[in-house]
Protein backbone atom coordinates (compact mmCIF):
# COMPACT_ATOMS: atom_id res chain seq x y z
CA UNK A 1 0.00 0.00 0.00
CA UNK A 2 1.14 3.85 -1.10
CA UNK A 3 2.66 5.78 2.11
CA UNK A 4 -0.43 8.17 2.53
CA UNK A 5 -0.02 11.82 1.05
CA UNK A 6 1.49 14.40 3.25
CA UNK A 7 -2.10 16.54 2.97
CA UNK A 8 -3.26 13.29 5.35
CA UNK A 9 -3.99 16.14 8.50
CA UNK A 10 -5.52 18.80 6.10
CA UNK A 11 -7.90 16.05 4.59
CA UNK A 12 -9.02 14.91 7.64
CA UNK A 13 -10.22 17.16 9.79
CA UNK A 14 -12.28 18.56 6.65
CA UNK A 15 -13.65 15.34 5.97
CA UNK A 16 -14.79 14.98 9.59
CA UNK A 17 -16.17 18.62 9.56
CA UNK A 18 -18.05 17.51 6.23
CA UNK A 19 -19.77 14.29 7.71
CA UNK A 20 -20.91 16.26 10.84
CA UNK A 21 -22.78 18.50 8.23
CA UNK A 22 -24.08 15.87 6.35
CA UNK A 23 -25.27 13.50 10.32
CA UNK A 24 -26.82 16.90 11.50
CA UNK A 25 -28.77 17.32 8.05
CA UNK A 26 -29.73 13.34 7.48
CA UNK A 27 -28.84 11.72 10.20
CA UNK A 28 -26.68 9.47 11.07
CA UNK A 29 -28.33 6.53 9.46
CA UNK A 30 -28.65 8.03 6.25
CA UNK A 31 -25.67 9.90 5.73
CA UNK A 32 -23.99 8.33 2.79
CA UNK A 33 -20.51 8.55 1.60
CA UNK A 34 -21.45 10.37 -1.16
CA UNK A 35 -23.09 12.86 -0.08
CA UNK A 36 -19.62 13.29 2.40
CA UNK A 37 -17.60 13.41 -0.37
CA UNK A 38 -19.68 15.91 -2.65
CA UNK A 39 -19.73 18.22 0.64
CA UNK A 40 -16.33 18.23 0.65
CA UNK A 41 -15.44 18.26 -3.03
CA UNK A 42 -14.02 15.50 -3.22
CA UNK A 43 -14.84 12.08 -4.09
CA UNK A 44 -16.55 8.72 -2.35
CA UNK A 45 -13.66 6.24 -3.31
CA UNK A 46 -10.53 9.62 -1.51
CA UNK A 47 -13.08 9.65 1.57
CA UNK A 48 -12.74 6.17 1.88
CA UNK A 49 -9.09 6.19 1.35
CA UNK A 50 -8.72 8.50 4.32
CA UNK A 51 -10.48 6.22 6.83
CA UNK A 52 -11.11 2.50 7.17
CA UNK A 53 -14.77 2.27 6.88
CA UNK A 54 -17.80 4.76 6.65
CA UNK A 55 -18.26 3.63 10.23
CA UNK A 56 -14.93 4.35 11.44
CA UNK A 57 -15.52 7.64 9.94
CA UNK A 58 -19.19 8.69 11.32
CA UNK A 59 -17.79 7.75 14.73
CA UNK A 60 -15.29 10.12 14.53
CA UNK A 61 -16.89 13.08 13.28
CA UNK A 62 -19.52 12.51 15.88
CA UNK A 63 -16.87 12.48 18.50
CA UNK A 64 -14.42 15.02 17.00
CA UNK A 65 -17.25 18.08 17.01
CA UNK A 66 -18.35 17.58 20.52
CA UNK A 67 -14.31 16.92 21.30
CA UNK A 68 -13.60 20.11 19.42
CA UNK A 69 -16.54 22.35 21.70
CA UNK A 70 -15.23 21.03 24.92
CA UNK A 71 -11.32 22.47 23.56
CA UNK A 72 -12.48 25.54 22.79
CA UNK A 73 -14.98 25.97 25.65
CA UNK A 74 -11.89 25.15 27.76
CA UNK A 75 -9.67 27.87 25.84
CA UNK A 76 -12.40 30.24 26.10
CA UNK A 77 -12.68 30.21 30.15
CA UNK A 78 -9.65 30.57 30.96
CA UNK A 79 -9.26 33.39 29.09
CA UNK A 80 -12.26 34.99 31.99
CA UNK A 81 -11.01 36.22 34.90
CA UNK A 82 -13.87 35.89 37.20
CA UNK A 83 -15.57 32.62 38.13
CA UNK A 84 -19.25 34.20 37.78
CA UNK A 85 -18.74 35.16 34.35
CA UNK A 86 -17.00 31.55 33.23
CA UNK A 87 -20.24 30.03 35.07
CA UNK A 88 -22.85 32.85 32.83
CA UNK A 89 -20.25 31.37 29.86
CA UNK A 90 -20.91 28.13 30.49
CA UNK A 91 -25.05 28.63 30.62
CA UNK A 92 -24.70 30.15 27.80
CA UNK A 93 -23.31 27.68 25.75
CA UNK A 94 -26.73 25.77 26.22
CA UNK A 95 -29.09 28.54 26.00
CA UNK A 96 -29.30 28.14 22.08
CA UNK A 97 -25.95 30.25 21.33
CA UNK A 98 -25.31 28.25 18.38
CA UNK A 99 -22.38 26.48 19.53
CA UNK A 100 -23.98 23.77 21.70
CA UNK A 101 -24.89 20.89 18.28
CA UNK A 102 -27.56 19.31 19.72
CA UNK A 103 -28.23 17.51 16.82
CA UNK A 104 -24.89 15.84 16.68
CA UNK A 105 -25.15 14.90 20.63
CA UNK A 106 -28.10 13.42 20.41
CA UNK A 107 -27.28 11.30 17.74
CA UNK A 108 -23.98 10.33 19.73
CA UNK A 109 -26.08 9.49 22.87
CA UNK A 110 -29.10 7.42 21.39
CA UNK A 111 -26.35 5.77 19.23
CA UNK A 112 -24.32 5.04 22.43
CA UNK A 113 -27.78 3.01 24.30
CA UNK A 114 -26.72 0.26 21.82
CA UNK A 115 -22.85 0.47 20.72
CA UNK A 116 -20.68 0.22 23.46
CA UNK A 117 -17.68 1.55 21.60
CA UNK A 118 -19.59 4.72 21.34
CA UNK A 119 -20.94 4.39 24.90
CA UNK A 120 -16.94 4.97 26.15
CA UNK A 121 -16.78 7.77 24.44
CA UNK A 122 -20.16 9.25 25.39
CA UNK A 123 -19.42 8.19 28.82
CA UNK A 124 -15.83 10.32 28.44
CA UNK A 125 -17.58 13.09 27.06
CA UNK A 126 -19.99 13.49 29.36
CA UNK A 127 -17.22 13.41 32.01
CA UNK A 128 -15.11 16.42 30.24
CA UNK A 129 -18.36 18.51 30.62
CA UNK A 130 -19.25 17.53 33.88
CA UNK A 131 -15.45 18.39 35.22
CA UNK A 132 -15.47 21.83 33.26
CA UNK A 133 -18.39 22.67 35.19
CA UNK A 134 -16.86 21.65 38.79
CA UNK A 135 -13.51 23.23 37.76
CA UNK A 136 -15.14 26.79 37.35
CA UNK A 137 -17.01 25.70 40.84
CA UNK A 138 -12.82 25.10 42.36
CA UNK A 139 -12.02 28.35 40.57
CA UNK A 140 -14.97 30.49 42.58
CA UNK A 141 -14.65 28.97 45.55
CA UNK A 142 -10.75 29.57 45.71
CA UNK A 143 -11.46 33.29 44.37
CA UNK A 144 -13.93 33.51 47.46
CA UNK A 145 -16.86 33.75 44.50
CA UNK A 146 -18.87 31.03 45.41
CA UNK A 147 -20.07 29.25 48.68
CA UNK A 148 -19.49 25.62 50.09
CA UNK A 149 -20.93 23.26 47.47
CA UNK A 150 -19.39 20.15 46.19
CA UNK A 151 -17.87 21.01 42.46
CA UNK A 152 -19.06 17.06 41.90
CA UNK A 153 -22.27 17.09 42.60
CA UNK A 154 -22.91 20.30 41.82
CA UNK A 155 -21.70 19.78 38.32
CA UNK A 156 -23.93 16.73 37.47
CA UNK A 157 -27.15 18.82 38.67
CA UNK A 158 -26.11 21.76 36.29
CA UNK A 159 -25.19 19.17 33.05
CA UNK A 160 -28.25 17.68 33.81
CA UNK A 161 -30.43 20.59 34.22
CA UNK A 162 -28.75 21.80 31.24
CA UNK A 163 -28.53 18.89 28.98
CA UNK A 164 -32.63 18.46 29.71
CA UNK A 165 -33.24 22.10 28.90
CA UNK A 166 -31.18 21.37 26.18
CA UNK A 167 -33.30 19.21 24.36
CA UNK A 168 -36.60 21.15 24.88
CA UNK A 169 -34.89 24.22 22.73
CA UNK A 170 -33.53 21.66 20.40
CA UNK A 171 -36.93 19.99 19.80
CA UNK A 172 -38.32 23.92 19.42
CA UNK A 173 -40.50 23.81 22.41
CA UNK A 174 -41.98 27.03 22.55
CA UNK A 175 -42.11 27.47 26.52
CA UNK A 176 -38.87 26.80 27.03
CA UNK A 177 -36.91 29.75 25.22
CA UNK A 178 -33.07 30.41 25.45
CA UNK A 179 -33.93 33.27 27.67
CA UNK A 180 -36.02 31.07 30.66
CA UNK A 181 -33.34 28.59 30.14
CA UNK A 182 -30.58 30.82 31.18
CA UNK A 183 -32.99 32.34 33.81
CA UNK A 184 -33.54 28.64 35.58
CA UNK A 185 -30.41 27.07 35.52
CA UNK A 186 -29.05 30.80 36.84
CA UNK A 187 -31.51 30.75 39.36
CA UNK A 188 -30.52 27.21 40.89
CA UNK A 189 -27.12 27.96 40.55
CA UNK A 190 -27.26 30.99 42.52
CA UNK A 191 -29.04 29.11 45.14
CA UNK A 192 -26.54 26.24 45.06
CA UNK A 193 -23.61 28.33 45.33
CA UNK A 194 -24.66 30.73 47.55
CA UNK A 195 -23.64 33.54 44.90
CA UNK A 196 -25.37 36.54 42.98
CA UNK A 197 -25.69 35.38 38.90
CA UNK A 198 -28.55 36.84 37.69
CA UNK A 199 -28.23 40.42 38.64
CA UNK A 200 -26.39 42.36 36.00
CA UNK A 201 -25.77 39.06 33.63
CA UNK A 202 -26.15 39.93 29.62
CA UNK A 203 -29.67 38.30 29.26
CA UNK B 1 -68.29 -3.09 17.41
CA UNK B 2 -68.38 -5.64 14.55
CA UNK B 3 -65.84 -8.96 14.28
CA UNK B 4 -63.42 -7.94 11.84
CA UNK B 5 -63.53 -4.29 13.33
CA UNK B 6 -62.53 -5.74 17.11
CA UNK B 7 -59.78 -7.48 15.34
CA UNK B 8 -58.41 -4.60 13.42
CA UNK B 9 -58.14 -3.21 16.14
CA UNK B 10 -56.67 -6.06 18.08
CA UNK B 11 -54.25 -6.55 14.96
CA UNK B 12 -53.08 -2.95 15.39
CA UNK B 13 -52.72 -3.30 19.30
CA UNK B 14 -50.33 -6.18 18.54
CA UNK B 15 -48.34 -4.05 16.32
CA UNK B 16 -47.83 -1.52 18.25
CA UNK B 17 -46.86 -3.94 21.42
CA UNK B 18 -44.54 -5.24 19.12
CA UNK B 19 -43.20 -1.90 18.05
CA UNK B 20 -42.48 -1.13 21.34
CA UNK B 21 -40.29 -4.13 22.23
CA UNK B 22 -38.28 -3.78 18.87
CA UNK B 23 -37.89 0.12 18.80
CA UNK B 24 -36.26 -0.25 22.46
CA UNK B 25 -34.03 -3.15 20.97
CA UNK B 26 -32.78 -1.72 17.78
CA UNK B 27 -33.97 1.90 17.53
CA UNK B 28 -36.10 3.49 15.11
CA UNK B 29 -33.56 3.57 12.43
CA UNK B 30 -32.63 0.00 12.90
CA UNK B 31 -35.90 -1.60 13.64
CA UNK B 32 -37.08 -4.10 10.81
CA UNK B 33 -40.86 -3.90 9.49
CA UNK B 34 -40.88 -7.58 9.13
CA UNK B 35 -39.41 -8.01 12.40
CA UNK B 36 -42.51 -6.72 13.82
CA UNK B 37 -45.08 -7.96 11.41
CA UNK B 38 -43.21 -11.40 12.70
CA UNK B 39 -43.47 -10.38 16.46
CA UNK B 40 -47.31 -9.38 16.40
CA UNK B 41 -48.37 -12.26 14.37
CA UNK B 42 -49.38 -10.24 11.09
CA UNK B 43 -48.29 -9.39 7.15
CA UNK B 44 -45.61 -6.24 6.21
CA UNK B 45 -48.42 -5.11 4.13
CA UNK B 46 -50.78 -4.96 7.42
CA UNK B 47 -47.63 -2.61 9.47
CA UNK B 48 -47.42 -0.51 6.38
CA UNK B 49 -51.16 -0.09 6.41
CA UNK B 50 -51.56 1.20 9.47
CA UNK B 51 -47.97 2.73 9.69
CA UNK B 52 -46.91 4.31 6.31
CA UNK B 53 -43.67 5.99 7.95
CA UNK B 54 -41.60 5.30 10.99
CA UNK B 55 -41.75 8.70 12.14
CA UNK B 56 -45.73 7.77 12.40
CA UNK B 57 -44.68 4.47 14.15
CA UNK B 58 -42.77 5.67 16.74
CA UNK B 59 -45.14 8.35 17.43
CA UNK B 60 -47.99 5.32 17.87
CA UNK B 61 -45.86 3.42 19.31
CA UNK B 62 -44.86 6.30 22.63
CA UNK B 63 -48.21 7.03 22.57
CA UNK B 64 -49.14 3.27 23.03
CA UNK B 65 -46.25 2.94 25.93
CA UNK B 66 -46.85 6.39 27.58
CA UNK B 67 -50.88 5.01 27.61
CA UNK B 68 -49.46 1.63 29.46
CA UNK B 69 -47.33 3.90 32.13
CA UNK B 70 -51.38 4.52 32.74
CA UNK B 71 -52.90 6.05 35.82
CA UNK B 72 -50.53 8.04 37.93
CA UNK B 73 -48.37 9.27 34.82
CA UNK B 74 -51.66 10.67 33.30
CA UNK B 75 -52.60 12.20 36.56
CA UNK B 76 -55.85 9.77 36.96
CA UNK B 77 -57.67 9.95 40.15
CA UNK B 78 -55.30 7.36 42.20
CA UNK B 79 -52.93 10.65 42.23
CA UNK B 80 -55.13 12.98 43.37
CA UNK B 81 -56.41 11.64 46.41
CA UNK B 82 -52.54 10.81 47.73
CA UNK B 83 -51.39 13.92 50.03
CA UNK B 84 -48.81 16.33 47.82
CA UNK B 85 -45.84 15.16 49.16
CA UNK B 86 -46.15 11.17 48.71
CA UNK B 87 -47.98 12.41 44.96
CA UNK B 88 -44.81 14.30 43.62
CA UNK B 89 -42.63 12.00 44.55
CA UNK B 90 -44.56 9.09 42.95
CA UNK B 91 -44.90 11.40 39.61
CA UNK B 92 -40.61 11.89 40.13
CA UNK B 93 -40.54 8.37 40.25
CA UNK B 94 -42.49 7.93 37.34
CA UNK B 95 -39.74 10.23 35.22
CA UNK B 96 -36.75 7.81 36.31
CA UNK B 97 -35.78 5.03 34.08
CA UNK B 98 -36.76 1.81 36.77
CA UNK B 99 -35.20 -1.28 34.88
CA UNK B 100 -38.60 -3.02 33.51
CA UNK B 101 -41.14 -0.48 31.41
CA UNK B 102 -40.30 2.90 32.17
CA UNK B 103 -36.78 1.92 31.20
CA UNK B 104 -37.87 0.63 27.96
CA UNK B 105 -40.21 3.93 27.79
CA UNK B 106 -36.72 5.70 28.47
CA UNK B 107 -35.27 4.56 25.13
CA UNK B 108 -38.02 5.43 23.28
CA UNK B 109 -37.84 8.91 24.92
CA UNK B 110 -34.08 9.31 23.73
CA UNK B 111 -35.08 7.96 20.16
CA UNK B 112 -37.86 10.55 20.08
CA UNK B 113 -35.47 13.23 20.98
CA UNK B 114 -33.45 12.32 18.17
CA UNK B 115 -36.11 11.84 15.49
CA UNK B 116 -37.30 15.15 16.58
CA UNK B 117 -34.61 16.97 16.14
CA UNK B 118 -34.45 15.97 12.30
CA UNK B 119 -38.09 15.57 11.63
CA UNK B 120 -40.04 18.43 12.04
CA UNK B 121 -42.87 17.04 11.55
CA UNK B 122 -41.98 14.93 15.10
CA UNK B 123 -41.99 17.78 16.80
CA UNK B 124 -45.24 18.49 17.26
CA UNK B 125 -45.30 15.37 19.55
CA UNK B 126 -42.59 16.09 21.20
CA UNK B 127 -44.29 18.94 22.36
CA UNK B 128 -47.86 17.63 23.13
CA UNK B 129 -45.54 14.90 25.29
CA UNK B 130 -44.09 17.51 27.36
CA UNK B 131 -46.80 19.76 27.29
CA UNK B 132 -48.92 17.18 29.10
CA UNK B 133 -45.94 16.47 31.54
CA UNK B 134 -45.80 20.14 32.41
CA UNK B 135 -49.68 20.52 33.03
CA UNK B 136 -49.50 17.32 34.82
CA UNK B 137 -46.91 18.46 37.49
CA UNK B 138 -47.70 22.54 37.09
CA UNK B 139 -51.65 20.83 38.29
CA UNK B 140 -50.08 18.71 41.09
CA UNK B 141 -48.39 21.65 42.50
CA UNK B 142 -51.13 24.43 42.00
CA UNK B 143 -53.39 21.52 43.81
CA UNK B 144 -50.89 21.03 46.76
CA UNK B 145 -50.78 25.12 47.22
CA UNK B 146 -54.16 24.90 47.31
CA UNK B 147 -54.70 22.44 49.93
CA UNK B 148 -52.44 24.41 52.05
CA UNK B 149 -49.99 21.26 51.77
CA UNK B 150 -47.25 22.96 49.80
CA UNK B 151 -45.55 26.43 49.86
CA UNK B 152 -44.55 27.09 46.15
CA UNK B 153 -43.90 31.09 47.86
CA UNK B 154 -43.67 33.46 44.67
CA UNK B 155 -42.90 30.60 42.59
CA UNK B 156 -44.42 29.80 38.93
CA UNK B 157 -45.77 26.40 39.39
CA UNK B 158 -45.08 26.02 35.78
CA UNK B 159 -41.13 27.39 35.91
CA UNK B 160 -40.94 24.63 38.70
CA UNK B 161 -42.26 22.11 36.43
CA UNK B 162 -39.98 23.11 34.00
CA UNK B 163 -36.96 22.52 35.82
CA UNK B 164 -38.43 19.63 36.80
CA UNK B 165 -38.71 18.00 33.77
CA UNK B 166 -35.37 19.08 32.30
CA UNK B 167 -34.03 17.32 35.32
CA UNK B 168 -35.61 14.43 35.41
CA UNK B 169 -34.27 14.15 31.68
CA UNK B 170 -31.08 15.30 32.27
CA UNK B 171 -30.69 12.83 35.29
CA UNK B 172 -32.17 9.93 33.62
CA UNK B 173 -30.62 9.50 31.01
CA UNK B 174 -27.57 9.15 32.93
CA UNK B 175 -29.39 6.71 35.11
CA UNK B 176 -30.31 5.01 31.79
CA UNK B 177 -26.67 4.90 30.69
CA UNK B 178 -25.23 3.65 34.38
CA UNK B 179 -23.69 7.03 35.22
CA UNK B 180 -25.23 7.70 38.40
CA UNK B 181 -28.04 4.98 40.73
CA UNK B 182 -31.58 5.87 40.22
CA UNK B 183 -31.60 6.74 44.34
CA UNK B 184 -28.96 9.40 44.01
CA UNK B 185 -30.89 11.06 40.97
CA UNK B 186 -34.19 10.66 42.90
CA UNK B 187 -32.64 12.37 45.62
CA UNK B 188 -30.90 15.45 43.91
CA UNK B 189 -34.44 15.94 41.67
CA UNK B 190 -36.65 16.34 45.14
CA UNK B 191 -33.66 18.19 46.54
CA UNK B 192 -33.94 20.88 43.79
CA UNK B 193 -37.57 21.11 44.43
CA UNK B 194 -37.63 20.99 48.33
CA UNK B 195 -36.08 24.17 48.26
CA UNK B 196 -39.29 26.16 46.18
CA UNK B 197 -41.87 23.78 47.31
CA UNK B 198 -41.42 24.01 51.52
CA UNK B 199 -40.63 20.32 51.51
CA UNK B 200 -39.12 18.19 53.48
CA UNK B 201 -35.27 17.60 53.13
CA UNK B 202 -35.62 14.12 51.78
CA UNK B 203 -38.16 12.19 49.54
CA UNK B 204 -40.41 9.62 51.10
CA UNK B 205 -39.60 6.13 49.78
CA UNK B 206 -40.95 5.06 46.62
CA UNK B 207 -45.09 4.27 47.11
CA UNK B 208 -43.87 0.09 45.78
CA UNK B 209 -40.23 0.44 46.99
CA UNK B 210 -39.84 -2.75 45.22
CA UNK B 211 -40.70 -1.16 41.64
CA UNK B 212 -43.04 1.73 41.20
CA UNK B 213 -44.89 -0.10 38.22
CA UNK B 214 -43.96 -3.64 37.18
Amino acid sequence: MSPRPRLDHVRRPELLAAAASVIRRRGLEHARVADIAGEAGTSAPSVLYYFASKAELLTEALTSAEERFYEDLALELDQIESARDRMLRIVATCAGEGDYDAALWMELWARALRDPELEVTRAELDGRWRRTIAEVVRYGQERGEFGPADPAEFAVLLASLLDGLSVQIALRDKEVTPDRVRELALKLAERELGCELLEGARL
Amino acid sequence: MTGAAASERGARERILAAAVERIARDGIDGVRIARIAMAAGVSTSLVHYHFETREALLEQALEYSYELAGDVRLGAGEGDALESVQRLAAMIDQFLPYPGLLERDWILWVELWLRAVRHPEMRSTAARLYARMRDWFAEAIATGVARGELDAKNADPERIADRLLALADGYGVRVLFGDLDIEHARREIWAALAHDLGLPANPPPPLDQANPRD
